[in-house]
């Protein structure tokens, strides 16, 4: 498998590995993962609770180059955008982004299913309802 | 035609395959081209189609695991199509750690990396007690079928991906041609 340029970027200096307090009330965890590829993504934002403001996002993927791409490059978008712009994030943003062919397509699909279970667990945490979070197909 | 019915068998997920093989050798004799060369092309067709459709039924059926995989998608819970919401967040969660240590254990130093060949056991271990429950739903769905029994097949078949992975990962690690190139 050929990855792009940006692909390869982002599996060789992943962007903001790492993660942080669960238990922290600001911060959203969302995991998920693609059983058939072997693929689990954790994904966390730190959200400023007086701004809504995602101050910070980490992750951590084991996978293909691909889904860590995939997450490196969502981590990067998350930052500086409100909770509510982050749930507008579409995959196709980062196929478009990172050039993936139509085989790894769905690694951008699991890296917004992070985005919007990561957002869903914080909203459940502040006590507000996100169905957008598990309605997405 | 499925898989099954070309075979002239039940959906079933426990079979016996050299009762299968039979039939898959009985069959390929009756739709073998020798047999048609002399009829006319439509019927020959019709045979050449048979006999391919059998050989991939004889070659997915005759492995449990693909099997499984197979009867899943025919009954529309394809392994491949799943969403997020379909893993359970206990088995991510696993999983994640797992891989946690297996990477600890990878990046480390030499004490770190003895270690590996104990995670191994451990994954083999897994995947051996996955297989045998695995063995035993097949016969509960067999004996009263049913769609939550089979998600809950997709579920235990969702485990035994992320394990063969780490299985492999694992024995990658460990393979001598890993650690002994020259520098």
């Amino acid at each position: 498998m050929a990855y792009s340029n940006k692909v390869l970027d982002h599996y060789n200096h992943p962007r903001n590995v790492g993660s942080m307090d669960k238990s922290d009330p600001n911060v959203g965890t969302g995991m998920v993962g693609a059983p058939e590829c072997g693929d689990v993504m954790k994904l966390q934002v730190k959200v400023n609770p007086e701004t809504g403001i995602i101050e910070d996002a980490k992750f951590k993927t084991f996978g293909c180059g691909s889904a860590i791409a995939s997450s490196s490059l969502a981590t990067e978008m998350l930052k500086g955008k409100t909770v509510d712009e982050a749930l507008a994030i579409k995959n196709t943003e980062i196929v478009n982004e990172l050039a993936l062919p139509p085989v790894k397509i769905h690694c951008s699909v699991l890296a917004e299913d992070a985005i919007k279970a990561a957002i869903s667990d914080y909203k459940k945490k502040t006590g507000a309802e996100v169905p957008a979070a598990t309605a997405s197909h | 035609m499925d898989y099954f019915e070309i075979l002239g068998i039940d959906r079933r997920l426990s079979l016996d395959v050299d009762f299968l093989q039979k039939r898959f050798y009985q069959l390929s004799r009756e739709y073998h081209p020798d047999r048609f060369a002399s009829k006319p092309a439509a019927e020959r067709a019709q045979a050449e189609q048979k006999s391919a459709l059998l050989n991939d039924a004889w070659r997915t059926l005759r492995d449990p695991l693909q099997r499984i995989e197979y009867l899943l998608k025919l009954e529309g819970l394809d392994v491949v199509e799943q969403r997020t919401k379909d893993v359970p967040p206990e088995l991510l969660e696993e999983v994640f750690e797992l891989n946690m240590a297996l990477e600890e254990a990878r990046m480390g130093d030499e004490d770190a990396r003895g270690e590996l060949a104990g995670m191994r056991d451990h994954f083999l271990q897994l995947r051996q007690a996955i297989d045998a429950e695995l063995q035993q739903l097949s016969a509960e769905y067999d004996a009263a079928p049913g769609s939550p029994k089979l998600q809950q097949i997709r579920g235990v078949m969702n485990r035994r991906s992320y394990i063969r992975n780490l299985v492999n990962e694992v024995e990658k690690e460990l393979a001598p041609s890993g650690q002994n190139t020259p520098a």
